[in-house]
């Protein structure tokens, strides 16, 4: 601990801490632009001046370590003076007029700054020239007019999203934020994740949807986890009379940090698929709306006599779904033998068989963050899991090696140091041949067994079509990395072999990753309650043999044409969905639910961390929310759906350990 | 004791400072218990006395030669200027006709707009005043008070007078201090 007085009050605080972040914690007000808690400080704005005591000029909190005996003062005239300069160049390099801004009156950090100083005016004008304003992208704008620079847009787009998109072209009072070699923001690499709209301290990005709508005082912020993908981001709604007006990324969520994807900022404010409010029946090839009350008699009806027939129903649900909602469905279903979810185990069924011999084998999200070197194997987790994908990307300028290994084309590709396109079908020998190299080489951290470990490498290179060199580089890479870790995605789980998966247990054994805190074997899965949906053993193949009624639980989700086309055979469908489809329409009866936003429930997450969404806005008055509508039907169908999700999912165990 | 005499006047603004001023209510009898209100857009007085007074306010920011004239001939006239309202502070949204020009502006105003009739010109009378780039008040005279704001608070209108009237120097700051 070092020893410091700022104003006066002396404190202590760890060692590394900057006089900003003491000052903070001696309940001190710095003013500041620039600096952001979760960024790296950067010293740029100079608002956060401080006089220390010994040292002729003032200096910028932000990046000054503490030193013991620091005697810090942060608020004397020339300070004062100093600031109110400060800002005055500010207000005169660009045009700051706040009465046309989105941000004026409460949201713009540069705004209230000049309140804290008691500025009345620019003691300086601007120079009325003017500055690019982007609207190219289909997300924000970038009004250069409003931009001090601060640069925490390009620092967010590298240390958050990984993705280097924004840098400052040009110095000096030429400086300015440009995407790539200064091309429009909507044809840059960005990946329209909005970090940078996050962090915007002025009004020079802003969100297209909720901008000039109202001030984060009139919002009501409700905390919930985004139910896109497996990774479970945190995500702050922010909500205006029943309408979610912004999504932001949680600062305090522990996967993410903050960060968010294109889905999860953007996905739910711009839908625009058409919402079923009333249950619909088909009646002479027309659907008319119905109560509650005749829809569900009338599944019921249908339903009832096929349920204790193995053959009578199959029933399919969404992997977004609930964990409630999804021991409900599967519990409702209970005498049914094809009882499945949309994504058919495709994500999970190998690693959650492997699981059942070998109890819980995966690590945790984390372990990305620090991640040394990272493969990934079929896992192409850039469009599907981004927000995994920023945990090591951000590392890449500080060393941290990407190796991608799929038949498939990958965005991964461009972005990996090393990239292997072994042929479709060759993992195996690809993984065997990888496990063969650093034991021949005596690489291997853990002793292990490998008989003609020569054979089994030109085995490898003769059926994968990979090169020896490839070879032997990807398993020197990874054996001589301190935190590897192996990122596993569909193109391992889908071949549903547990025997893939444990061929890639014994790699990560070899080069130590399983015996390491630091490092991790991890399955992406796939979306946001897929693990809960294995654990519940709703990971079969959908597949239809002569049945005589199917019930698709849908929910929010989005339907592919190949579920389209399976079920179009159908005698009799029910879809419980929030949104018209192709398969509603094929539907005799539509029972209209709940959106994520509208309710809540428990959700796993890719690592096991067990979290719930909450209900942030109020569905329409004719709608329920999918637990309710299974619920309703089991009671019309006599059925008792006793078990609770927590006792139901430990009938298989997890491949990775719950928390 | 004579009252101190108060005049004011608007330019390129919108009006909007001037109802903020009304907005005060009841309490505008108490400012002319203190004052005498001289010629102002609200009062029958069009010009300020040639004699001189002791406060004067501008409200908007200044786009033309006529304004020039308004803005010196109250800045020679009173002992005290205050600028009221973000167009007479900072220039304000008048102020976004200087990013695209005066041409531009006058084009798409009485030519372009959808209202106009067509075959519409801009005005070309010499009787009219030459426009210039939209400036804050302190950019053509000095100014002793801003008061910023769009429009500025009723309350903030009423602390600046009380405390002019009285002989105070107002200070601006906390609720009394916006720019929205």
């Amino acid at each position: 601990m070092v020893q410091i007085t700022i104003n006066g009050k002396q404190i202590e605080v760890p060692e590394g801490t900057t006089v900003l972040r003491a000052a903070e914690s001696a309940g001190v007000y710095i003013p500041r632009l620039c600096d952001h808690e979760e960024l790296t400080p950067y010293g740029g704005c100079r608002l956060c001046i401080v006089e220390v005591q010994g040292v002729r000029v003032p200096m910028a909190s932000c990046t000054l370590p503490v030193s013991n005996g620091m005697v810090v003062n942060t608020e004397t005239e020339a300070l004062k003076k100093s600031r109110k300069f400060i800002l005055s160049m500010l207000f005169s390099e660009r045009n700051h007029f706040c009465p046309f801004c989105q941000v004026s009156g409460g949201d713009c950090e540069l705004q209230n700054a000049a309140y804290h100083e008691e500025m009345t005016h620019w003691p300086i004008q601007p120079g009325w020239n003017n500055f690019v304003v982007d609207t190219s992208h289909p997300y924000f704008v970038l009004d250069n007019n409003r931009c001090i620079l601060c640069r925490r847009c390009v620092r967010a787009c590298a240390e958050m999203a990984g993705n280097f998109t924004l840098s400052v072209a040009e110095r000096g009072a030429k400086s300015m934020i440009v995407a790539d070699t200064d091309v429009p923001l909507g044809e840059s690499t960005c990946i329209k994740c909005g970090s940078c709209v996050q962090v915007c301290p002025t009004g020079a990005i802003i969100d297209r949807t909720s901008a000039y709508q109202m001030h984060d005082k009139d919002l009501t912020e409700v905390k919930s986890i985004c139910n896109g993908c497996s990774v479970g981001c945190s995500v702050k709604l922010m909500i205006r009379d029943n309408r979610i007006v912004r999504i932001e990324g949680d600062w305090d969520g522990s996967v993410n940090h903050g960060v968010l994807c294109e889905f999860g900022r953007y996905n739910a404010i711009n839908e625009t698929r058409k919402r079923i409010t009333t249950p619909l029946m088909k009646k002479n090839g027309k659907f008319e709306p119905v109560s509650w009350e005749e829809a569900l008699k009338a599944v019921s009806a249908k339903l009832k006599p096929l349920a204790s027939d193995k053959d009578g129903i199959a029933a399919i649900a969404s992997t977004r779904l609930s964990a409630e909602a999804l021991t409900a469905f599967k519990d409702l279903f209970a005498g049914s033998k094809v009882v499945t979810s949309l994504e058919e185990g495709m994500p999970t069924a190998a690693t959650v068989q492997f699981a059942q011999k070998q109890g819980s084998f995966e690590g945790k999200l984390d372990v990305l963050r620090t991640a040394d070197t990272v493969l990934c194997f079929g896992a192409d987790i850039a469009p599907t899991h981004m927000v995994a994908g920023f945990m090591f990307k951000r590392n890449m300028t500080k060393g941290t090696r990407l190796i991608n290994i799929d038949p498939e084309e990958s965005e991964l590709d461009e972005l990996a140091n090393l990239s292997l396109k072994p042929k479709a079908g060759s993992d195996l020998a690809l993984i065997q041949g990888l496990q063969a190299v650093i034991v021949k080489e005596g690489l291997e951290r853990r002793p292990m067994a490998i008989p003609d470990a020569d054979a089994r490498i030109e085995a490898a290179v003769r059926t994968t079509g990979v090169s020896l060199e490839q070879l032997t580089q990807t398993a020197r890479t990874l054996a001589n990395s301190i935190t590897p870790v192996i990122l596993f995605g569909k193109g391992i789980t889908a071949q549903r072999d547990d025997c893939l998966v444990e061929e890639l247990y014994k790699l990560a054994v070899l080069v130590g990753i399983i015996d390491s805190e630091r490092s991790g074997l991890i399955s992406i899965k796939g979306l946001s309650n897929s693990l809960t949906a294995a654990l519940l053993g709703l990971d079969q193949i959908f597949k239809l043999n002569g049945q005589k009624a199917v019930y698709a639980a849908i929910g929010d989700e989005r339907v592919t044409p190949s579920l389209v086309e399976r079920v179009s055979k159908a005698p009799y469908l029910v879809v419980q969905a929030s949104y018209e489809s192709q398969l509603t329409e094929q539907a005799d009866v539509v029972l209209p639910v709940a959106v994520w936003s509208e309710q809540e429930g428990h959700y796993i997450n890719l690592d096991g961390r067990v979290r719930t969404t909450t209900k942030a806005i109020t569905a329409p008055e004719t709608v329920r929310d999918n637990l309710t509508v299974l619920s309703d039907l089991a009671a019309q169908m006599n059925i008792s759906l006793e078990s609770s999700w927590k006792e139901a999912i430990l009938a298989r165990k997890s491949s990775v350990a719950l928390n | 004791m004579n009252k101190p005499k108060i005049a004011s006047d608007w330019i390129c603004g919108c009006a909007g400072c001037h109802m903020s001023l009304l907005d005060m209510d009841e309490r505008i009898l108490k400012v002319l218990e203190l004052v005498d209100l001289r010629a102002t857009p609200i009062t029958d007085l069009k010009e300020p006395d040639e004699s001189g007074g002791d406060v004067g306010i501008l409200e908007g920011g200044i786009n033309n030669s006529a304004n020039e004239e308004v803005a010196h001939k109250m800045r020679k006239r009173a002992k005290i200027l205050v600028a009221l309202g973000d167009c007479a502070v900072f220039g304000g949204v008048p102020a976004m006709r200087n990013f695209c020009g005066i041409e531009a502006a006058l084009k798409r105003a009485y030519v372009e707009a959808e209202s106009n009739e067509p075959g519409s010109q801009i005005p070309n009378d010499p009787e009219l005043a030459t426009m210039t780039k939209t400036r804050a008040v302190q950019e053509v005279v000095p100014v002793d008070y801003n008061v910023p704001g769009c429009p500025p608070d009723a309350d903030t209108i009423f602390y600046v007078l009380a405390e002019l009237a009285q002989g105070r120097k107002p200070e601006i700051k906390e609720e009394l201090l916006h720019w929205h």
